[in-house]
């Protein structure tokens, strides 16, 4: 069993003149094993930064992460984070991208290969591994990024709004693909988004943060069995509960700036 | 390979219409052919010398002297480039080396490479390594600083994608910010091949007595206007010819910044 706990944690970043800004005060979010959590807010929030706390990249300012009980002090092998568009590296092809965290723990070039292309099958890339990044469109480049993700079987899988860069169309493919590949894996996924749809249609639970510093500020479980449908009058509810949240602090952080 | 016959020939047509002018020109009277001599005058007195310029211990073939300034201004470029990328990553690596190197280098990069001729004489002597070092002095200051600037502008997903999946600090440098700053820094060394490519024939004119520019300086000291136009078209068709190599290595093996 894995699991994630952020507990009261607040991140202020240094600015010029001693003017600091706080991007995240107490917040608190404990994620259990397997699931799949979407944290939604405004633009600005610190929904970003949180991610980055749990992935170890930035210090906290106060509170603590613990994965699996343990504090987080650094980069840690349980955790792989997904950035949105251009996170792949540009010199390397489709293969030698998926398997860069397996080369970079010193992993045998042979055992490399074979989950690369396991992986790459999976998520139907075989054909492209000797392709380079910008030979793919966008939707496959965010497919090699979770085929990355997913090759060094982490436990915890943190998106930062991976669709975000894509047309309407691809992200729908996309998100469906996620879902499928996710039930494959046991990962648990916390996954940042601004869209109300996005989040009621992949979530187990979708996690509100409040505009500038950021704050948890509701907790909604979302209730429907998958595949879950757009459509749906009990999605439509969900929807109208979180869009009047997002919508007051969508005010409430225009009028902060 | 048909685009790039293409290219090569939509680059040609400009040419072959200036030279069909100066011929024109010349046969007609209205150019004086004392100071430009047309190409079928001054190739015709290449072949006639069978490439031969020179006299005594100073000849040389003229396919000689290209090899030799190519091989100069090939092996300066090469040498900074390397040496450039090294001390620019090491230099970002440190604070402490940043402070105690980046304004010295930055006070060594605006000074013309010609200036290094002299000293370079002096420390190697009369040779290729005194070319080399003045190639080698064009570029080196100026890539370093443009490869602590390229380190800089790495974009900070790359990085930190890569720290996500348990890279060193020191797999950071060599995994993504080594190759990352490849490309920015090549492209700095293409703007300046021009001015090292000037300093090297400065070097042969004044010092190193071989080499194409050398065929220029015979010319004048010979007074015939035929060899001068001769060196002048030889440098400029190789250093064409040289831009065009590192025009291929940029496209060919250090081609993903541009492909972006």
């Amino acid at each position: 069993m894995s699991s994630l706990e952020i507990d009261a944690v607040r991140k202020v970043w240094p600015g010029a003149r001693g003017l600091e800004t706080t991007a995240i005060e107490d917040a608190s979010l404990r994620v259990s094993s397997g699931e799949f959590v979407a944290i939604l807010g405004p633009s600005g929030c610190g929904k970003s930064t949180l991610l980055e706390l749990c992935a170890g990249l930035e210090p906290l300012s106060g509170g603590r992460i613990l994965i699996d009980g343990e504090p987080v002090t650094g980069p840690n092998p349980k955790v792989v984070m997904v950035f949105q568009e251009h996170s792949l590296f540009p010199w390397l092809t489709v293969e030698d991208n998926v398997i860069f965290g397996l080369r970079m723990k010193g992993m045998g070039i042979d055992e490399r290969w074979r989950r690369g292309r396991e992986v790459l099958e999976r998520v139907r890339l075989v054909k492209f591994a000797k392709h380079y990044p910008h030979q793919l469109s966008g939707g496959m480049r965010q497919r090699v990024a979770i085929a990355r993700a997913l090759v060094g079987q982490p436990e915890f899988i943190l998106m930062d709004e991976p669709f975000a860069a894509l047309d309407f169309q691809t992200r729908v493919l996309m998100q469906q693909f996620l879902l499928e590949i996710w039930s494959g894996f046991q990962s648990t996924i916390l996954f940042v988004t601004h869209q109300i749809d996005e989040a009621v249609l992949l979530a187990d639970r979708v996690v509100v943060m409040s505009a500038a510093p950021g704050r948890v500020l509701e907790d909604v479980k979302i209730d429907l069995p998958r595949p879950r449908s757009m459509t749906d009058p009990a999605f439509n509810d969900y929807r109208m509960r979180l869009t009047a949240h997002m919508e007051r602090e969508v005010m409430r952080a225009a009028e902060f700036q | 390979m048909n685009g790039v016959l293409k290219a090569a020939a939509a680059a040609l047509v400009p040419w072959l219409v200036l030279v069909g002018l100066w011929e024109f020109g010349a046969a007609t009277g209205s150019l004086a052919t004392t100071l430009f001599p047309p190409p079928s005058s001054f190739v015709k007195f290449a072949i006639e010398n069978d490439f031969r310029v020179g006299f005594g211990s100073e000849a040389m073939t003229v396919p000689a002297a290209i090899i030799a300034s190519s091989f100069r201004v090939v092996a300066g470029l090469a040498i900074g480039f390397v040496a450039a990328v090294l001390t620019g990553i090491l230099v970002s690596m440190s604070r402490w080396l940043s402070i105690a190197l980046l304004p010295i280098v930055r006070g060594l990069a605006p000074i013309a490479p010609i200036a290094w001729i002299p000293i370079g004489i002096v420390i190697f002597g009369v040779g290729n390594p005194t070319a080399i070092f003045v190639v080698f002095t064009g570029v080196y200051f100026l890539l370093t600083l443009s490869t602590v600037a390229a380190v800089q502008s790495v974009d900070e997903r790359l990085v930190k994608t890569a720290r996500t999946y348990g890279a060193s600090p020191r797999q950071v440098w060599t995994h993504v910010i080594f190759p990352a700053v490849l490309p920015q820094v090549f492209t700095m060394l293409r703007i300046n091949f021009f001015a090292a490519w000037m300093a090297v024939l400065a070097a042969e004119m004044v010092g190193l007595k071989n080499g194409v520019g050398m065929i220029v300086i015979l010319g004048r000291e010979m007074f015939n206007p035929n060899l001068i136009m001769l060196g002048i078209c030889i440098i400029g068709v190789t250093g064409y010819a040289v831009d065009a190599l590192l025009l291929f290595i940029q496209r060919k093996i250090l081609w993903w910044k541009t492909a972006e």
